[in-house]
């Protein structure tokens, strides 16, 4: 009997021991995929054409014009004529988390909230927050294949982390890595005004985000010296405090949710004191601290949520062009409509218009002066919808020096760099993870669709149906 | 070729920053003027260069190149300075706990409202941004420079002394103790948390110091005997208090009822601190000898009042009483009207109590200049001091007198021939014409200005 034991024992560690190294073996055995006969878009912004992409397991196996397709692959023919992009990458969504509770419960003492009612969540993983959100499948629809995600909250959400959009529900599974970075912004305690808490202003939460910082620090030299001294006072257990070490530490970066000059300002003087990284999110003024940016080499997630041109702009143009065009017809530089409009605008107004003018153009040119300035510069969705932001690329295409190939750069290769996996993501190369896109045209064009999503290797045929 | 003009074009866009913060030069010549602290110099001339007046007196001299402006018939005064202002805040109140001494109006600075520009207009050259009035212990205050379209940290008065605001009586009381059902609910409660936190931040300080000192020990200690110290963070809050103890914060205290300016007073000196103001202290006058006697100062109306219940309690010679008594009193505006024009605030000392001329203006000059600690910078016309002065069309105290030009560092940041009508510096691109309310001038006294933020947080 005794014996028996040992032999199953024995028996079973073989086995397991044989699973174990079979594993890669065995996975191998798992099918390639292939895309053939596409145009591949570079992340230099180079096409090549009749190129054929094999990848197996999630990872580019080939790319080439002449490579030789495995005898087990599926095949998917591109028959020349369509096109394959990386797959897009929102820099930052919130898609999937917790709506911020409401009706929350009135404080006994709102000067003292418990942490997340003063807005300090850093604890909060992504992964554990997962709901089903249809922003998954409409971004898998528009071309996106990964997005590293934040939580709905305040000063500070929680961590953020990248997932692999190759499933419309997604769960902890579909992470494609660890947090990468917490997540912050100047947004006060929730509740409002019936049941808010401290800090309640943007100057509260700055001085509130100092006393967190200390508060960490002081409790991880505690937990260094209780490590050494077990004989003194045991230090707290405090998840939010320890989730803010690293960035005490300075080992991890700060992804910043602000968009004034002035905020940024503000948070510059909290890098400062603190050291830490920062990357800007949304940042829809940034521009206007490019010097600033270039000097701290800080990044940038730009968001492309930009106001429609002022609708008397829009007329204004659309005159002068119908007015330039009969003046070409007739020979006639009479423009009557245009004084009559003139005629009825105070010189208030007038002053007014050029003002608006040159604060639209200011916020259009944003991104496009980043990028030009040097910045490295990615994009974030920030709650804009896949819809609305294929509206919001035709806008600031139309009016700034931005191309669509500009954008898809920033949505690719620009992303993977800022978000720290560049090295497995946003080019489309052999140990690259799989994750593609398969079009019939130019990406961002009109008319152009989406044929095949791959997100590590899954992939999601749109056109089935 | 190409490389140039960019460098150049480069050039040009940086330099736009730097030459708001640029100081400037010019002579005001033959002007009467008004020196605050060394009477009034008729037909005289005063000179700037780069930001500094570097002359006073009569048929003076300027440097080849600097600006030369005819003053003949026109009056010269140092810039006005208002002791209590919301003016361009982005939140005026951290109303959520009693005491939120760790913030600071430094971080609440919008530099693009119109509103500075409206109070340049005014004459005025700087004013103290102060937290409101909803705490026991407000946050600290901030003295700017009305320097109109520079950034937030360029707006800030360098080497101002630090400020904090303490608010007593009903709104605090109102906010917590009636609105959270929290201490303080009374001015007795408004007192005990006061010297409730004093002793909490110098208890901190004690524990603070202790562990700081243990460590230095314990980290010389290589034989690893010494068992270390439970670390004792950073307490923003108390180090604030304990600067306040130490005399490094000048306190500007809201308060309106005699009772409530005896209580701070007593409570300051049993903690030893000095130099501190009573804003608005409508009842100040019941108690002048005293606040004399402690050396401290008042920031008042000149004729505003009754506005809620510790308020009823009024006089227009309020200002009179005080200088009278010899205590250093300076008129506030504690809004974005009264500020354009706190000249005429000034005057009405002179209509009601017969003030003197000479006193009323420093009671808008150097007085407030000296509750906020920078008066060895502003505050009148002196050599070494700042070229921060108004250049007046006729008496400043004259209903009829309008401000000319206003410069700060010598540079002019209001003309008000040349000066265009729209001076706004951010216009929303998402805005109408009609929705950009330019045309919206304020329309009176925003009642109790240093509760924004809170009215509606009381309702409950």
């Amino acid at each position: 009997m005794k014996n028996n034991k040992s032999f199953w024992g024995v028996a079973s560690f073989f086995t397991m021991l044989m699973v174990w190294i079979e594993m890669p073996l065995l996975a191998q055995e798992v099918p390639a995929h292939a895309i053939t006969n596409v145009m591949v878009h570079m992340a230099d912004g180079n096409v090549i054409e009749n190129t054929n992409i094999v990848w197996r397991n999630g990872i580019i196996e080939q790319v080439g014009v002449n490579e030789s397709i495995p005898f087990d692959a599926f095949v998917i023919d591109g028959g020349d004529s369509l096109h394959v992009y990386p797959g897009l990458i929102d820099g930052m969504a919130t898609w999937g988390s917790p709506d911020i509770p409401r009706d929350l419960p009135r404080l006994e003492n709102p000067g003292k909230p418990p942490y997340d009612r003063a807005g300090a969540q850093p604890d909060r993983i992504p992964a554990h927050y997962l709901n089903e959100d249809k922003a998954f499948e409409d971004a898998m629809e528009s071309g996106f294949t990964l997005v590293s995600l934040g939580l709905n909250g305040q000063m500070l959400p929680g961590h953020i982390q990248p997932f692999n959009l190759s499933a419309a529900k997604l769960t902890q599974a579909h992470a494609f890595s660890d947090p990468i970075a917490l997540q912050g912004s100047f947004d006060t305690a929730p509740g409002g005004w019936g049941s808010g808490a401290y800090p309640s202003t943007q100057m509260g939460v700055m001085a509130y985000f100092r006393q967190l910082m200390y508060d960490a620090s002081a409790l991880q030299e505690h937990m260094m010296y209780f490590e050494k001294h077990s004989n003194m006072t045991q230090p707290e257990q405090n998840d939010v405090l320890e989730a803010l070490f690293p960035l005490v530490n300075k080992e991890y970066p700060l992804f910043f949710e602000v968009d004034s000059k002035e905020e940024i300002e503000r948070l510059f003087r909290l890098q400062d004191e603190f050291g830490f990284e920062i990357v800007l999110v949304s940042a829809k003024e940034a521009s206007a601290l490019i010097e600033e940016l270039k000097a701290r080499n800080i990044a940038v997630l730009a968001s492309l949520d930009v106001t429609e041109m002022p609708d008397w702009l829009e007329k204004e143009i659309k005159d002068s062009k119908v007015n330039n065009e009969e003046i070409s017809e007739s020979g006639d530089d009479d423009s009557d409509n245009e004084d009559v409009e003139r005629i009825e605008l105070t010189e208030e107004e007038l002053v007014f218009r050029s003002k608006q003018k040159k604060a639209w153009e200011e916020e259009i040119n944003n991104v496009a002066s980043l990028v030009k300035a040097g910045i490295p510069t990615g994009f974030t969705s920030d709650g804009l919808s896949p819809k609305e932001i294929q509206k919001k690329i035709n806008l600031v295409t139309e009016h700034t020096s931005l191309t669509k190939s500009d954008l898809i750069k920033l949505m690719t290769v620009q992303n993977a760099y800022i978000l720290g996996i560049s090295n497995r993501v946003g080019t489309i190369k052999e140990g690259n993870s799989a994750h593609l896109i398969l079009t019939d045209g130019p990406l961002f064009e009109k008319g152009t669709k989406i044929h095949i999503q791959v997100s590590q290797g899954v992939i999601n045929n749109f056109m089935e149906d | 070729m190409k490389n140039i003009v960019n460098t150049l074009l480069l050039l040009v866009i940086f330099s736009v920053p730097s030459l708001a913060q640029e100081k400037g030069s010019v002579f005001i010549q033959n002007a009467t003027l008004i020196t605050i602290t060394d009477g009034i110099i008729e037909n005289g001339d005063v000179l700037i260069i780069d930001g500094v007046i570097t002359g006073i007196g009569t048929n003076l001299s300027a440097p080849l190149g600097v600006n030369v402006v005819n003053g003949s018939g026109k009056y010269v005064m140092p810039g006005i300075i208002d002791a209590h202002s919301h003016l361009n805040t982005v939140s005026t109140n951290e109303a959520r706990n009693p005491v939120t001494a760790e913030v600071t109006m430094e971080e609440s600075i919008n530099p693009n409202s119109v509103s500075i520009y409206r109070a340049i207009a005014g004459g005025v050259t700087s004013i103290h941004l102060m937290h409101g009035s909803a705490n026991v212990i407000g946050g600290q205050g901030e003295t700017l420079k009305l320097r109109y379209g520079v950034s937030q940290d360029e707006m800030r008065f360098r080497n101002a002394k630090r400020t904090i605001k303490f608010a007593l009586g009903e709104n605090p009381t109102r906010v917590h103790g009636q609105g959270n059902g929290i201490q303080p609910r009374t001015r007795m409660g408004v007192e005990q948390i006061i010297r409730g936190h004093f002793d909490e931040a110098l208890d901190y300080k004690k524990k603070r110091e202790a562990y700081i000192e243990t460590k230095k020990v314990y980290e010389r200690d290589r034989r690893g005997r010494i068992v270390p110290p439970v670390p004792v963070a950073k307490n923003l809050r108390y180090d604030v208090l304990n600067d306040i103890i130490d005399g490094e914060i000048l306190v500007h205290c809201h308060s309106y009822r005699a009772d409530e300016i005896l209580m701070l007073m007593r409570v300051f000196n049993d903690y030893g601190i000095k130099n501190y103001t009573f804003q608005h202290a409508n009842e100040a006058f019941k108690v002048a000898p005293e606040i004399a006697k402690n050396g401290a100062y008042t920031s008042v109306f000149a004729d505003w009042w009754a506005y809620k219940f510790e308020v009823y309690y009024s006089t227009a010679y309020n200002a009179t009483i005080l200088n009278e008594n010899g205590v250093t009193n300076s008129i506030n505006s504690d809004s974005n009207e009264l500020i354009r024009h706190l000249n005429h605030e000034a005057a009405k000392t002179v209509r009601y109590g017969e003030t003197s001329e000479a006193d009323a203006l420093k009671m808008i000059t150097i007085n407030p200049a000296m509750q906020l600690g920078i008066d060895k910078m502003v505050g009148s016309l002196e050599v070494g001091k700042h070229g921060d002065i108004a250049i007046w069309s006729g008496h400043p105290l004259s209903i009829y007198s309008k401000v000319l030009q206003t410069y700060i560092d010598g540079k002019k940041y209001f003309d008000m021939l040349t000066n265009p009508a729209d001076m706004r510096i951010a216009v929303d691109s998402n805005d109408s014409y009609t929705e950009a309310e330019f045309n919206t001038f304020i329309k009176g006294r925003e009642e109790d200005a240093c509760m924004s933020d809170v009215f509606e947080l009381i309702q409950h």
